[in-house]
């Protein structure tokens, strides 16, 4: 049979978000690919531009539909870098329990669409099923389900709610014990195994080259976690380690970078669990929106040639914002602000993960890397 | 033959035959009566075995929706025909009843309000309230979802017809139709009790066989001709699929026509309700080879690759639209009934009851009921391979149908043919108790030893079985600056 190209996109259930992969196939067998991107551009970096610092939060929400809550995180961090905002440790506190809260929804997000990749309706069903609950829990603490604009330059916008600690634990007690119905439906599979295992093999160095970063790193055998390595917020004060997997000599498969995903959840829901325990004040008491144990004064303009930089642990990878404070000349703005997104550098190097493998394995190999083309295109 | 109370075929023909005898009898042509009279039986029984099937293919369906919704932690979807006549939330669909003279609509006005309170969606019945959980509303006797397909079909129907511009037109045309027809067709060999059938020929299973697998060549005409890249794809995996899938399915076909010692559907299963077993009872592995063989024939899931929809879109059926789509999926789904209904004829001795010389009476249920019985359990199967299990990659159902299934389909046969050669010659009345019940034994013993394939070590330590990487956390202090 001829090669010819496949057009797999713009809207292609392969994409999991709009952008184009072109596959050159022969027969079955895929020779060449080349991504597309850029279809969802909307210039996040050039609007925050004549935003203050509170609306940019606001855009940054925006940038990953799956994973709202880390991606302002990181622009609040790396804000409060530039304004030099001293940051109440409660707010820590109830920041990394929201991120982290997200941060399962997004893998859970991810599983869920992933299970569809290699053909099983029900994991999908099973894993919005959970997400759920980690909606309403962030509903509780941002007032929205999807885009929270939670966090504050200083601190957060509201406390924990009265009985959510109760409700948090509740959850992610029955949450935990669910894992190992994923895990039943999945590993005990032979078809999930056999469609996963051997398949889409990632070299850690490779990948390390190439920029790559977060989950899909980690299930190569590189330990290398920005929570772990740079603590930023309260991490170090936490009990916990980087849940990484031992690849094999080929490097690391489609079935890593799920485990690697399934234990990152449960380490994140038993870091929210520990978190709600230590928490200074205690996770019952509630105190006003504005209250200074959860919001830190923060100046609304940044001194002049002044820069403020954050690398924050995403669901997906190391996510940055480099942002350079105007002076008076930009008033409350940004001068610029830079936006590097992990899934823009993982994504061009999954499609040449995919060559010498088959069609069928297209899907299984790039949802494996979890890609998010809001955070992508910015 | 198997008596029944239901001689649905007697019936017909005594009635032809009278209606040919009246008519044609009377006229210059009287020689023509027995065969006008063969002809009207044919048709008729077509006819009434046509509308069984169509109408009890909706129970498939249903069953699909409603099992995968347990499976899947969900309850299936609420939507149906009757919503459409009682209205959602009190708002009917346009109370057109008061617009009728003289006040005569104001009863259909009454009853429509009463359904609407018992069984509407109604946001103060509990039912209702659970909706937010996609729940059922109503009552569970008015079958909610039942009719849901009834409504699905109304939309294609409404839908526009569609023809690719570049496309071959004329087989792409032609090719829905050849799916449709050849499935179709199927059902004329498959009887669906003792006297209920319309078409008893002597070779009906090779004839059945036959025609079954037409429809693969229509997929195949339907990829091609859409001129699609992923149709086309999809138009060679399932060539390539059916035809690896055909042979061990024939082979297993065959093992149930050589221990029974016929060609034809009937004999096959007045074989087994002579001797007293079930042949799934004789071949435990034919049974299991011919449900896999068939959930690859029916290309449903785990063996779907022809219209694999994450990487092909919808495979060969993308370029189709309206009823024509409509009318392929229904196809789908009568192929897959056909499946159904042939492992109840050829594994679980058709429309016989269970311990029918035992039980008193029970020869009073119409025996069509066992088969339809026996045909939704064998869907349960089918559904719950789908909610379980993940699709299989081209490569690796081609190997397996070809490595594992034709190699294991032909040790069928061999037993079937030492079964029949050495232990029962057809003549001798009953089996020997004992085969059967050996055979059983080891069947299961076998398939519990296979299926407990866990490390129990493994367990233990509460790692997966076939994980070959484990989870190497991180050691305090490695990385950290």
């Amino acid at each position: 049979m001829a090669e010819m190209w496949i057009s797999m996109g713009p809207q292609h259930p392969m994409t999991h978000g709009l952008w184009t992969l072109k596959v050159k196939v022969d027969g079955e067998t895929v020779v060449d690919t080349e991504p597309d991107l850029g279809y969802i551009h909307r210039g996040v970096e050039k609007i925050c531009e004549a935003r203050d610092f509170t609306q940019i939060t606001t855009y940054c929400d925006r940038l990953c539909y799956a994973s709202a809550n880390t991606w302002s995180h990181a622009w609040i961090y790396a804000a409060e870098d530039l304004l030099e905002v001293e940051v109440p440790e409660r707010a820590e506190y109830i920041r990394m329990v929201a991120v982290e809260l997200q941060r399962i929804a997004s893998h859970l997000m991810w599983l869920g669409a992933y299970c569809p990749d290699v053909g099983n309706l029900t994991g999908m069903v099973w894993c919005l099923r959970e997400r759920e609950m980690m909606m309403d829990l962030l509903q509780e603490l941002g007032g929205s389900r999807m885009h929270y604009n939670f966090p504050r330059v200083g601190g957060v916008k509201r406390d924990l709610p009265i009985g959510f600690a109760m409700r948090c634990r509740a959850k992610l007690k029955l949450f935990l014990d669910r894992i190992q119905e994923y895990e039943a439906i999945l590993d005990e599979s032979t078809i999930f195994l056999v469609r996963t295992q051997g398949v889409g093999y990632a070299k850690a160095e490779e990948m390390i080259n190439h920029g790559v970063t977060g989950p899909n790193t980690r299930a190569a055998g590189h330990d290398y976690d920005v929570r772990w390595a740079h603590p930023y917020s309260i991490y170090d004060e936490l009990d916990w380690s980087p849940a990484v997997e031992r690849p094999s000599i080929k490097g690391s498969d489609c079935y890593d970078r799920y485990r690697v995903r399934v234990e990152e959840m449960r380490q994140s829901a038993l870091m929210v669990l520990e978190g709600l325990d230590k928490m200074p004040g205690g996770s019952e008491t509630h105190h006003e929106s504005g209250d200074p144990a959860i919001l830190g004064k923060a100046p609304a303009r940044a001194a002049e040639g002044k820069t403020g930089f954050h690398h924050f642990e995403d669901s997906r990878g190391e996510s940055m914002f480099y942002i350079a404070g105007g002076g008076e000349a930009r008033g409350k703005h940004p001068y610029r602000v830079s936006i590097r997104s992990p899934m823009f550098i993982t994504i061009p190097y999954a499609a040449k993960c995919m060559i010498g493998y088959k069609i069928a394995d297209i899907p299984a190999i790039m949802g494996s890397f979890d890609p998010c083309i809001g955070e992508t295109d910015r | 033959m198997t008596d029944d109370i239901l001689n649905v075929r007697g019936w017909v023909e005594s009635a032809s035959q009278f209606l040919a005898e009246a008519t044609v009898g009377q006229s210059r042509h009287w020689g023509f009566v027995d065969s006008v009279a063969f002809f009207l039986t044919e048709l008729i029984m077509a006819i009434v075995i046509f509308g069984a099937i169509m109408n009890t293919l909706l129970v498939l369906l249903w069953m699909e929706r409603k099992l995968l919704g347990r499976f899947m932690d969900r309850r299936g979807a609420v939507t149906s025909l009757r919503s459409l006549w009682v209205g959602e939330n009190g708002v009917t669909a346009g109370e057109w009843w008061n617009q009728l003279p003289f006040g005569v609509g104001k009863p259909i006005g009454g009853i429509n309000r009463a359904l609407n309170r018992i069984a509407g969606n109604d946001h103060e019945l509990e039912a209702v309230r659970r909706v937010q959980n996609r729940s059922y509303h109503g009552v569970w006797w008015l079958f909610p979802g039942f009719f849901q397909n009834l409504a699905d079909g109304m939309k294609f129907l409404t839908k526009e017809h569609m023809v690719p511009e570049k496309s071959d037109r004329f087989v792409y045309e032609v090719a829905p139709f050849l799916i449709i027809a050849t499935t179709v067709m199927c059902f004329t060999f498959i009887p669906l009790g003792p006297h209920f059938f319309s078409n008893n020929s002597e070779m009906s299973i090779l004839f059945l066989m036959a025609v079954f697998s037409v429809a693969p060549l229509g997929v195949f005409f339907a990829g091609w001709s859409s001129n699609n890249k992923y149709t086309l794809l999809g138009g060679i995996r399932s060539a390539a699929q059916l035809t690896a899938y055909e042979i061990p399915l024939l082979v297993t076909v065959l093992s149930v026509v050589v221990i029974s010692g016929s060609f034809n559907m009937i004999e096959v299963i007045e074989f087994q309700a002579n001797s007293g077993v079930w042949n799934i009872f004789l071949l435990p592995l034919g049974g299991l080879l011919f449900l896999v063989v068939m959930v690859a024939e029916v290309e449903r899931i785990p063996f779907d690759m022809p219209e694999a929809e994450a990487e092909l879109v919808e495979g060969w059926w993308t370029e189709y639209g309206g009823m024509r789509w409509g009318l392929m999926f229904a196809a789908e789904y009568l192929r897959t009934y056909a499946a159904c209904l042939l492992f109840a004829h050829f594994f679980l001795g058709g429309w016989e009851a269970p311990f029918e010389d035992t039980i008193p009476f029970i020869s009073m249920v119409p025996h069509v009921l066992w088969v339809f019985l026996k045909a939704w359990f064998m869907f349960i199967f089918f559904v719950w391979f789908r909610a379980a299990l993940h699709r299989v990659r081209t490569d690796q159902i081609l190997e397996f149908g070809w490595c594992y299934l034709l190699p294991l389909s032909l040790v069928n046969l061999a037993m079937a043919a030492a079964l029949r050669l050495w232990v029962y010659d057809g003549v001798a009345g009953e089996w020997p108790i004992l085969v059967p019940i050996l055979i059983t034994s080891i069947g299961l013993a076998l398939f519990v030893l296979l299926a407990i394939d866990e490390d129990p070590e493994a367990l233990a330590a509460q790692t997966r079985p076939y994980s070959v990487q484990t989870t190497d956390a991180a050691g305090p202090g490695q990385h950290r600056e």
